[in-house]
């Protein structure tokens, strides 16, 4: 039967409908999916229907990425991208980038540079058509659509309510209070709430939403609601916003700063500020003074002061919590302005419905986004949510399946009895588990694979729609047990089939100890949403949720003391105590005496206030003090406060003192080098160091090799090579070098966890470390020899010690080798960037634009951070954080160098003096192994160093190999002298190198006698690294700070790197052009699902031998 | 065909009692009381019998601003001021059992054909033979000063509505979820006019509204219009003219320019303005 899936898009019935793509694909030919391909992109340029245009794009993506590039009679291996449509790409012009790769394809043929490239644009459009359709969506939802027309102050309709205009005889306003607990997903819905599911697929979208109090076990003495905002009048013409948890207050003057959401720690209130309709959306970008918005609004001369608190409760709980804190910001909001019918008390269905929708409008303003069950706490208690068919009259009719918005179907006492509700309170043990980790790539993946209707996947989510109708049932019954059973089936059932990386090697841990623990009394762990090791459930029974608790706290802790070098923990774990909620939002009026905020809002404000000229204090802020001061004895709640406020104003040094000793220490222990540090401070702030300054001269030839320059290693080689490297493996003549000293800054956005610890995916049913995985394929190979294969890992301060502790801790993963770890020599302090540097990066080189809002929020950020990098000194060391977070290594080059110096190469050949060939690769080159035709390969060439690289697609940036000025080298990114070079480079480089170590000490000057004289060594190593350039990078490093809160800030730092030795003239440099899966570097959590579904995975697996 | 002969005008609220007392210059070049304005509006209509509903004590006032009308006036008095509905059910009995034209004493109408706007109003509603109310297209961020219906046009005519629902000064947000009427422009609505013609039924469900309100709180008429929209037919017509608030801000400035600008002092006026404008201190 011929392909046809257009039919598969725009059938009505359900078995074609629902087929999946990758099925249909592998029984097609090469020419028959070149041509479906034609038509499909036809097919979606005229189409009107907004889904059968995203299944299309994505089918197309789909095609390019994992279909094609498997059949190589249809794709040449080597090829090249037009870099005009890689800016397109860039600028977001996705059709026209992909009308110019489509032409490129028809004019040179279609390579796998250009399938990557195709599928890229197609992936990109097909989401940017999802977002704006939600976009749209959003602002057509009956309600809100106003606040886009209101463009100047003049047209504002809003009034705020007289009840909070009127003072009291104590000339004090009234303060309206908004109350909202937090929500948590019975079911773990599969991720059906995200608005692309529901919109095309309303059957399948349901959740068992409850809405909760909380409280952190041991530090608060009852749950209550979690999210509280507050709203009332001011006797100044500001925007007077609030965040008790951030410790951040501010007043906004400027229409313009309102809209400016990353300026401060305020994006939150301000996206509720705008959503609520106080500052409609439609006056951004007006001139006007906020003072004449606020004057039409309140009244003249006065303004509004909103604030927030979340009650410290830690971010990345999965419950939530700044989607209800948006929802009640923005209801307390629209009380105050008559846009509910009630001021106080709780919402009706169709307010709570709209306050729902605004939630989204202001997610989506704020340039975040969660999911249409969310805003779950303004509703009460236990709700099933389920997805709305579109009907006329609905916006979304003949655009989408489905509605934005869903159902709420409130289950009251009778569908679950109160006896019931007490049962899964005494039963279940929420925590936060301590991991904060970005859960927006697996956002992606769902929707991906639910487009793609990718077999496992569908057959997946089919079976969780079953699961939800199971929990219900057995929710309804009373049966928490099975409950628990059934959300445990869900977890490792569906959800891990949908996305495996929802599931972590710490999640996989406690639940065995808990089984361990608990036995039968353990009833089930329930995964709260996004991914797991955040926010988690454990079901037991209810006479051992005293222990259970108490076990999960001691166990958590001491987890995440053994993983907090392998995985993100952006806190210490907690224990929550949990109640339903039955009330939903709620809002109080109060006035006079009971007018006050909570007290932590005074400890923040008052020594602001008492620094203040009294005679410049408002009457109100005269008649709260003095409230305060009565009740600050009386009240049990604002006990403490007189002890806070002295603490906040005489602040205790002893921390930064404590971090500074600290940081100090560390440099001195690994060697800090601060000559060296001053000279390149002193390069980067006089201009003759810097981004620009890395770029080889602009008259440097830089063009594509000739096929001579490579060896083509892709196709099986010859039996003659392949029993040459055998024989040298078998001879013992070989040792992998595997360099881990880095923290893998992309790898988790600069959290500083040690890479090479990273559990980063499931193979042969385990979770894997990449020590794991490099340490299995020497195995393997070390068995095939016949022979023990020393295996090196150099490390850094950074690195050193957690792996030292994992491989004890792990007695070598059973490696039989000689395993030696390569301590690092060479370490700088990071650097507070130069701001010429930080506008080079943003704004002379080529980055991806964002959607508008996200662009928005960039440009915010970026001028934060300057004035930042202004306010705290360029060039300055930066040592605001954590000692670790301050210091960098410095570059790759010192890792192999650093064996001559630290000992550990003497050591190998003292053990392995017949040892000749070293493999070094990158901790993330997952598929580098002691391959014996390469090795063979290399023997044979005579080359000193053979490096590996692969044919380029669209996604590999950073250089690559070149001839430069005639000569063969690889080239890195930062040295281009302009971006469109690197689109004229076929090939990529690895980072894999085969040396041959005496030519390699030759290069040195050094022979393997001289390797005891200290003295000759170093001076040799300070000589060759003379002849590296030194590179000025930007990286970004994270700031954790409260509960849970993270910022990133970019840092300067210097390297040299090991890829220069090919620039070498004296160095005999080959290169091996080598499988994609051997080559391909793991530098990005989001590259997994690809890269496990393209094969590659089990092409590694295929090399793996976990001694099982 | 319904016979109306008797006019109710509501002038009893606290902040609004002295607004028809003021004085202006109408389209005929003579000066006169905001009230003989209103006055005259009725009696163009065709309408002899009028009731105002006043604030006790405003009696000899209001009789000597209606100059040679006082005559024909019935005063009601609204014993104390409980909301706008209330004031209107105080006409109950004046009003008996037949249909009846109802003004707002704080608004001043210009007409944009020969026919003042209370008789088109009269006119439809003797050929609609049921209640209707005058409504006018307004902006959005003007709807919360007013009462506002919700409703579907009337098959065949561009200027009728069946009134489903009356919200009284809504906000844009309930407007959009409640209020939209087809066929008006974006971020318009029908506002109420200030001019109705009401049957008998409204003094019931006033009565009936009056009886669940609780002690201090207003009566209101938009929830009893809504009732009435429910009981019986009861329509909007879009005037052919404009309402003018003189309770706003230069709201009596504002209808005083438009009273001359469409009357006979309309030359004048327009150099005076070009001089004013010409030679404006500052």
């Amino acid at each position: 039967m011929p392909l046809d899936l257009i039919q598969c898009i725009t059938a009505d019935e359900h078995d074609l409908r629902n087929q999946s793509i990758d099925a249909l694909c592998q029984a097609a030919t090469g020419a028959e999916l070149l041509a479906e391909t034609e038509r499909l992109d036809q097919f979606w340029r005229r189409s009107d229907n907004l889904y059968a245009r995203v299944r299309a794009l994505f089918f197309l993506y789909a095609i390019h990425r994992f279909h094609l590039p498997h059949r190589p009679e249809q794709v040449a291996g080597r090829g090249r991208t037009p870099y005009v449509g890689y800016r397109h790409l860039l600028a977001r012009r996705f059709e026209e980038a992909i009308d110019h790769f489509r032409h490129a394809a028809r004019q040179d043929g279609l390579s796998d540079n250009l399938a990557s490239a195709l599928a890229t644009a197609y992936h990109l459009l097909a989401f940017q058509t999802l977002a704006n359709q939600v976009r749209r969506s959003v602002r057509s939802v009956a309600g809100n659509q106003w606040m886009f027309r209101v463009g100047h102050p003049s047209d504002h309709p809003l009034r705020l309510r007289p009840e909070l205009r009127q003072t009291g005889p104590d000339q004090t306003y009234p303060l309206l209070h908004e109350t909202t607990p937090v929500r948590m997903d019975l079911s773990h819905s599969a991720w059906s709430d995200i608005f692309f599911l529901g919109m095309d697929y309303p059957e399948g979208a349901r959740v068992l939403n409850v809405s909760i109090d909380l409280g952190v076990r041991g530090r608060d003495q009852a749950p209550r609601p979690p999210v509280e905002a507050y709203l009332r009048v001011i006797d100044e013409p500001v925007l007077r916003l609030t965040s008790i948890d951030l410790g951040t207050t501010a007043d906004v003057q400027h229409l313009h700063e309102v809209f400016d959401f990353a300026r401060d720690y305020l994006g939150l209130l301000k996206a509720a500020v705008i959503a609520a309709g106080l500052v409609p959306p439609g006056l951004e970008g007006g001139e006007q003074p906020l003072r004449d918005v606020l004057e039409k609004l309140v009244g003249s001369g006065q303004g509004l002061e909103l604030v927030s608190q979340v009650n410290d409760i830690p971010k990345g709980s999965r419950l939530a919590v700044s989607t209800n804190l948006l929802a009640a910001l923005i209801a307390v909001a629209m009380r105050a302005t008559g846009q509910t019918a009630s001021l106080t008390g709780p919402l009706s269905e169709s307010e709570r419905r709209l306050v729902a929708a605004r939630a989204i409008l202001g997610e989506w303003l704020a340039g975040s986004g969660g999911g249409w069950q969310d805003s779950g706490g303004v509703w009460p208690g236990i709700k099933l949510i389920q997805g709305e068919r579109a009907q006329p009259g609905d916006p979304e009719y003949g655009i989408s399946r489905g509605c934005l918005l869903p159902r709420h179907t409130w289950l009251g006492h009778d569908a679950v009895s109160p006896a019931v509700r007490d049962r899964l309170q005494q039963s279940l043990v929420l925590v936060h588990g301590g991991m904060a980790q970005n859960v927006g790539p697996i956002l992606e993946m769902v929707t991906e694979k639910y487009l793609l209707r990718t077999e496992p996947e569908w057959t997946g989510r089919q079976r969780a729609i079953d699961l939800l109708d199971t929990i219900l049932t057995h929710l309804q019954q009373g049966d928490i047990r099975a409950l628990g059973e059934a959300t445990t089936a869900n977890f490792y059932g569906p959800i891990q089939t949908i996305i495996p990386w929802a599931h972590t090697a710490y999640t996989e841990s406690l639940i065995q100890a808990m089984q361990q623990a608990f036995h039968t009394d353990f009833w089930g762990f329930w995964m709260l949403g996004g991914m797991s090791g955040g926010g988690m459930g454990f079901m037991v029974d209810p006479a051992r949720q005293t222990a259970a608790k108490d076990f999960l706290q001691q166990t958590m802790t001491r987890l995440k003391g053994e993983l907090q070098h392998a995985l993100p923990f952006a806190m210490d774990p907690v224990v929550y105590d949990f109640a339903i909620n039955e009330n939903g939002t709620h809002a109080t009026l109060h006035s006079g005496r009971d007018a006050l905020f909570p007290p932590a809002y005074y400890a923040m404000m008052v020594p602001r206030w008492l620094r203040m000229d009294p005679r410049t204090l408002t009457r109100t802020r005269r008649a709260e003090l003095r409230y305060i001061g009565d009740i600050s004895t009386r009240r049990t709640d604002f006990k403490g406060l007189v002890n806070q406020l002295f603490e906040r104003m005489l602040p205790d040094r002893g921390a930064a003192d404590d971090r500074q000793e600290s940081l100090r220490e560390l440099m001195h222990r690994v060697g800090f080098d601060p000559e060296q540090q001053e000279a390149i401070r002193r390069d980067l702030r006089s201009g003759l160091l810097g981004l620009a300054q890395n770029r080889l001269p602009a008259t440097t030839v830089i063009e594509d090799v000739e096929p001579t320059d490579v060896i083509d290693c892709r196709q099986p080689a010859a039996a003659a090579l392949a029993e040459c490297g055998s024989q040298a493996l078998r001879n013992g003549e070989v040792a992998v070098i595997t360099l881990a000293a880095g923290t893998g800054s992309r790898w988790t956005q600069g959290a500083g966890v040690v890479k090479a610890l990273h559990p980063f995916c499931s193979l042969q049913g385990r979770h894997c470390s990449f020590i794991e995985t490099h340490l299995a394929k020497s195995r393997r190979q070390a068995r095939a020899a016949g022979t023990a294969i020393p295996h090196i890992f150099t490390t850094s301060y950074l690195t050193h010690d957690p792996i030292a502790a994992h491989l004890a801790r792990v007695e070598n993963h059973g490696y039989d080798g000689p395993l030696y770890l390569s301590p690092g020599r060479s370490v700088g302090v990071r650097m507070i960037p130069m701001m010429r540097d930080l506008r080079f990066l943003w704004e002379e080189t080529a980055h991806q634009q964002l959607d508008e809002q996200a662009e928005k929020m960039r440009a915010s950020v970026q001028a934060a951070l300057l004035n930042w990098a202004q306010e705290s000194g360029e060039g300055r060391d930066y040592t605001d954080n954590t000692p670790l977070q301050c210091l960098h290594p410095v570059g790759h080059w010192y890792e192999p160098a650093n064996l001559l110096r630290n000992g550990v190469l003497r050591a190998l050949l003292q053990a392995r003096p017949q040892c000749k060939w070293l493999l070094l690769h990158n901790i993330d080159t997952v598929g580098a192994d002691l391959d014996p035709a390469l090795l063979g390969q290399h023997i044979t060439s005579g080359a000193a160093l053979s490096f590996e690289v692969i044919a380029r697609r669209i996604e590999d940036l950073g250089g690559g190999l070149a001839r430069v000025n005639g000569r063969p080298r690889i080239v890195e990114g930062l040295a281009l002298p302009r971006e469109d070079i690197e689109f004229r480079l076929s090939f990529y480089n690895s980072m894999t190198t085969w040396i041959d170590l005496d030519q390699w000490l030759a290069l040195f000057g050094l022979t393997r006698d001289q390797l005891d004289d200290e003295a000759t060594v170093s001076a040799a190593i300070r000589q060759l690294g003379a002849t590296i350039p030194s590179y000025i990078t930007i990286k970004d490093v994270k700031k954790r700070w409260g509960h849970g809160h993270e910022d990133v800030f970019p840092v300067s730092q210097y390297e040299k790197l090991w890829s220069d030795m090919t620039a070498l003239p004296e160095a005999n440099c080959r290169f091996l052009v080598v499988p994609r899966p051997r080559g391909q570097q793991l530098k990005d959590q989001a590259q997994l699902d690809g890269w496990l579904r393209d094969g590659s995975a089990a092409w590694v697996e295929e090399r793996c031998d976990f001694n099982d | 065909m319904i016979t109306i002969n008797k006019a109710v005008v509501t002038a009893a609220a606290p902040r609004q009692r002295t607004l028809p007392l003021q004085t202006l210059v109408d389209r005929d070049g003579a000066t006169k009381s905001a009230l003989v304005i209103i006055l005259e509006e009725i009696l163009a209509a065709g309408v002899q019998e009028i009731g105002v509903v006043i604030a006790p004590g405003d009696q000899a006032a209001y009789a000597d601003a209606a100059g040679d009308y006082a005559g024909r006036l019935t005063f009601i008095e609204q014993a104390e001021p409980r909301g706008y509905g209330h004031a209107l059910w105080q006409a109950r009995e004046f009003v008996g059992t037949e249909p009846f034209l109802h003004l707002v004493s704080d608004h001043l109408y210009v007409s944009a054909t020969e026919k003042g706007c209370a008789r088109q109003l009269v006119e439809t509603a003797r050929e609609t033979a049921c209640a209707i109310s005058a409504v006018q297209a307004t902006r959005e961020s003007q709807i919360g000063l007013y009462g506002t219906i919700g409703g579907r046009p009337v098959p065949g005519f561009t200027n009728r509505y069946d009134i489903e629902c009356v919200q009284e000064k809504p906000t844009p947000t309930l407007a959009e979820q409640t209020l939209a009427v087809p066929g008006m422009r974006a971020g318009h609505y029908l506002c109420l006019f200030g001019m109705h013609v009401l049957t008998p039924l409204i003094m019931t469900l006033l009565e009936e509204e009056w009886a669940k309100t609780a002690a201090g709180q207003n009566l209101q008429l938009s929830p009893a219009l809504s009732q009435l929209a429910a009981r019986e037919q009861y329509l909007a017509v879009l005037m052919q003219g404009h309402r003018y608030n003189i309770g706003l801000k230069y709201g009596l400035f504002m209808a005083q320019w438009a009273l001359a600008l469409c009357g006979a002092d309309r030359e004048t006026i327009l150099a005076d303005l070009v001089e004013l404008l010409a030679t404006r201190p500052g």
